[in-house]
């Protein structure tokens, strides 16, 4: 199958100058209607000229350092994000090797012992004496002057 | 088989995983490997080396801060999203600075003088850059992806976020444009 004339322009422009780097399954096909055609041959000479013009476009190579500079300009905000509560545990949690679930399991633990912690501790306050309360006691038994055991 | 050379074997996307993990030597690899080619697109989009290597740094210095962004679930490569990441970047660049260095101080020269007229090297390159970027934005997309990077127009079409076809249209229309200006003022190809 060949292609004609437009087909072809159309595709030059999509693909570039060079018909051998043209899709495979249009490829075959193209360069027969080349070979045919020297009128194409000759559009196909000016896209070269086009295409040597598009080179000439200034370009300037990075700097050698560039990606080291990358680099080491993240070091510093690696550093700073420790001070992160957050990323000082997920720190915590890599170097132990723990996996997600295992320090979930954990977390949840020290929430619970925390909760409990709590729980006791304000469940006495209800007993709680005061040291007015404990002075008058010391006082009365001082005073006591009942049997002597 | 020691640690770098592990890295080195890793695909991009196994590594921005592990640096999402936090590991600065995968982000390492994947900077050492890449910030030459998106500097490259951010040269062609902001045409100063200066510029061009502030962006790049800044894109990757994002993606060390917050790696979360990529979303491997999405499946698109590694390149095809941060591709996007340069661009945008480079866009928001150009919009503060209002306006690329583009040679204001060129004469034109007469349109009926044809392409006989004789530029220097340097002034051919800046009506070239002048010509590129005064396309429309998706058209420079497609001409410096597509040409001057050698993208396939399957991932360039991904990267500008639409379909081949349409990508196709678009180096079309855009190399009708250049070479129809190239031709009228610097002299080369045909229309």
């Amino acid at each position: 199958m060949t292609m004609n004339f437009e087909q072809f322009k159309e595709k030059l422009l999509m693909y570039g100058a060079d018909v051998r780097c043209w899709p495979k399954d249009i490829r075959s096909s193209a360069l027969k209607t080349l070979e045919s055609s020297p009128e194409l041959q000759k559009l196909v000479e000016d896209e070269k000229r086009f295409e040597g013009v598009l080179n000439t476009r200034k370009y300037e190579e990075p700097s050698r350092d560039l990606a080291g500079r990358i680099v080491a300009a993240a070091l510093p905000k690696k550093k700073k994000a420790q001070r992160n509560f957050g990323v000082f545990f997920s720190d915590v949690l890599s170097e132990f090797s723990l996996s997600r679930r295992a320090f979930a399991a954990v977390s949840v633990s020290l929430i619970f012992t925390l909760i409990i912690g709590f729980t006791i501790g304000y469940s006495n306050l209800s007993g709680y004496t005061s040291a007015e309360q404990y002075e008058t006691h010391l006082e009365d038994f001082l005073n006591y002057e009942g049997d002597v055991l | 088989m020691n640690m770098d050379t592990k890295l080195l074997n890793l695909d991009d996307e196994s590594l921005i995983c592990q640096v999402q993990e936090g590991s600065h030597e995968a982000f390492a690899t994947l900077v050492d490997r890449h910030s030459n080619r998106f500097y490259r697109m951010a040269y062609r989009l902001v045409s100063s080396k200066d510029d061009a290597e502030d962006i790049v740094q800044e894109a990757f210095l994002k993606l060390w801060d917050r790696p979360n962004l990529w979303k491997p679930g999405k499946g698109g490569k590694f390149t095809t999203w941060f591709y996007r990441v340069v661009i945008n970047l480079c866009f928001d660049h150009r919009k503060k600075k209002k306006l690329i260095n583009l040679p204001e101080d060129i004469e034109f020269s007469d349109e009926n003088s044809g392409p006989d007229v004789l530029y220097d090297v340097h002034q051919k390159q800046a009506l070239l850059e002048r010509f590129i970027h005064e396309l429309p934005e998706r058209q420079q997309l497609a001409v410096n992806l597509c040409f001057y990077e050698g993208l396939s127009n399957n991932e360039a079409a991904q990267i500008i976020g639409v379909k081949v076809k349409a990508l196709q249209s678009l180096v079309m229309r855009a190399k009708t444009t250049l070479k129809y200006n190239v031709k009228q003022y610097l002299g080369g190809g045909s229309r």
